[in-house]
């Protein structure tokens, strides 16, 4: 079933379109990865799935309940960390967990059991300070565990790496791998090796549109573009070998770097031999020979750009 | 009901962690304290100075001039201070983002809006409760008391128009951005009253008449009927106020 669906989903501010019909389905205890460049509509997309915004047109289900503009009733099947969560500084992380409880209508016992089970899960079990002094991954990580606190059926961060240092990032990931356990994850990013570690699908948004959804291994393999890094013994000879390979009809482009030579090609394990067989006639000393592994990166500048 | 409880109880800790209770109660103890002691010292204080030969004929200080001082002491000073504490109520929290979190976890917009005006109204009772007591129990220490009349129901017309601020400063922040745009728009609709307070025909429906007539209901040159118009207009907007922050809150966006 579907936890999440989205349909014919249009927003714009003014004259400016942000949001063109967008449709998409995330089915339950998946992980999907919202992905699109700054300004392509992820935050208005998620702010319209929490009712903050009025789409123009289109509807949005969660749980198969309709979201209606305002104060909705599908916000308490929804866990939501905003980008940068921002919370009472004067307060300590069990007090506004405490509060968190309160207005979903947790009993204190509730609560409490959840909070301790959370905050040692975020590893803020020991942190008793106000929330005041957090440097940002304690607030993101703050920032999950209210999200799950009330046991959310869809769990949706709003670009929750963006902002931390590399141990931050990996923290945080580390969080959502086991959160995904318990529920449905959507996050949104522009950090593709973020989603390629733990989502199973992804939509690619790029001007208000969906242009590329689906399982990652299917979309790596689909918008296959393999790349061959050749490194030779006699770099001398690199320029004359680069214009006889791209005489090869499936040779897309060769060009030389720094690090050697880059061939793009459509298959690299069928058309691979021919390469290896020209390189033998020709008699070129070869350092390295590597089929590089294709990247979400490489999709997603390819579909975006 | 219980999203308002909880989020007006977490308004009280704001208050208090935040020193504006410490603050609001302090300043208004010594506004309680100073009034009558100022009016009991000052004639005391002129006779002192040298006047190079000018003569002053101060008549003696009773406890119609500690009131005075009471009652200027709120509408100004006491005033500046409740803008000052009160004035980004609302304003903080939508730039800062912190109400994203609660209102994605369900907290009904209005809700935050009764919450914010119930804290505020129980703070300034409080502090007007505490300066009044403070102030009475100086001024009858020091002058003389049996011919002040209708003490009560002036405090209670100050204690509205106070009410009625803070329905305008919850208001003028709901209906404009950044940190200060509340604290604006409530010093420019006061000063809008303030120039309509000058045409008598239009005093009676003014909210500023509550707080520029206290004096004289002590002195019985009012009488509390002479008031019931300008407290059922006050009454009516303040109902307004909260009302229409409501219906703009709601579609706000976030």
């Amino acid at each position: 079933m579907a936890v999440l669906e989205l349909k014919n989903l249009e927003k714009s501010f003014g004259k400016l379109g942000v949001i063109k019909n967008l449709s998409f389905a995330v089915e339950e205890h998946s992980v999907f990865g919202f992905i699109g460049k700054n300004g392509a509509g992820k935050t208005t997309t998620m702010k319209m799935i929490l009712g903050f915004l009025q789409p123009d047109a289109g509807e949005i289900y969660v749980n198969g309940e309709r979201v209606v503009y305002e104060n909705t009733k599908t916000n308490r099947h929804i866990g939501y960390l905003p980008d940068v969560p921002e919370f009472y500084g004067y307060m300590s992380p069990k007090e506004y967990l405490r509060l968190c409880g309160d207005i979903t209508g947790l009993t204190r016992d509730v609560t409490y059991a959840r909070s301790v089970e959370l905050l040692s899960m975020v590893g803020l079990e020991n942190t008793n300070r106000r929330i005041r002094g957090f440097s940002r991954g304690m607030k993101q990580r703050l920032g999950i565990a209210q999200a799950l606190l009330n046991e959310p059926r869809l769990l949706i961060c709003d670009e929750p790496t963006s902002a931390l240092d590399p141990i931050g990032r990996k923290e945080i990931l580390d969080i959502l791998s086991i959160a995904r356990e318990r529920t449905t994850i959507v996050f949104s990013t522009h950090i593709l090796s973020d989603v390629e570690r733990i989502a199973d699908s992804i939509g690619v948004i790029n001007d208000g549109k969906l242009i590329l959804e689906g399982p990652v291994q299917n979309i790596k393999n689909m918008r296959r573009k393999d790349t061959i890094q050749l490194v030779l013994g006699n770099p001398e000879m690199a320029k004359e070998l680069v214009t006889k390979i791209k005489e090869f009809p499936f040779v897309l482009e060769g060009v030389i770097e720094k690090e050697g030579i880059f061939i793009k090609l459509t298959n690299a394990e069928e058309f691979g031999k021919e390469i290896m067989a020209l390189l033998i006639r020709e008699d070129i000393p070869v350092l390295r020979y590597e089929i590089l592994e294709p990247s979400l990166e490489n999709v997603f500048l390819e579909v975006v750009g | 009901m219980r999203g308002y409880l909880a989020f007006t109880n977490k308004e009280f800790v704001e208050q208090i962690r935040t020193y504006r209770f410490l603050i609001l109660l302090s300043v208004f103890f010594i506004f309680g304290l100073m009034s009558p002691l100022l009016a009991k010292l000052l004639p005391e204080i002129l006779s002192g100075m040298d006047l190079q030969g000018m003569v002053i004929v101060i008549p003696e200080a009773t406890a119609m001039d500690a009131y005075a001082q009471f009652f200027k002491n709120i509408t100004q000073m006491g005033i500046i201070v409740i803008l000052l504490i009160f004035g980004g109520v609302i304003s903080n929290e939508l730039t800062k983002g912190t109400l994203i979190n609660i209102l994605a976890k369900g907290l009904g917009r209005q809700m935050v809006i009764l919450a914010k005006y119930t804290s505020m109204l129980v703070l300034w009772t409080l502090a007007l409760v505490l300066a009044s007591l403070v102030n009475q129990g100086y001024t009858m220490l020091l002058f003389d008391t049996s011919n002040i009349s209708n003490l009560l129901f002036s405090i209670f017309c100050l204690w509205l128009f106070g009410a009625f601020l803070l329905s305008l400063i919850i208001l003028s922040s709901v209906l404009t951005g950044g940190n200060f745009g509340g604290l604006i728009l409530t010093v420019v609709v006061l000063g809008g009253l303030l120039i309509l307070d000058l045409f008598p025909k239009l005093e009676k429906i003014n909210p500023i008449y509550l707080s520029s007539h206290n004096l004289e209901f002590l002195t019985g040159l009012l009488k509390p009927s002479d008031a019931y118009l300008p407290v059922m207009v006050t009454v009516l907007l303040l109902t307004g106020n909260i009302l229409s922050s409501i219906f703009l809150f709601s579609s706000k966006k976030l």
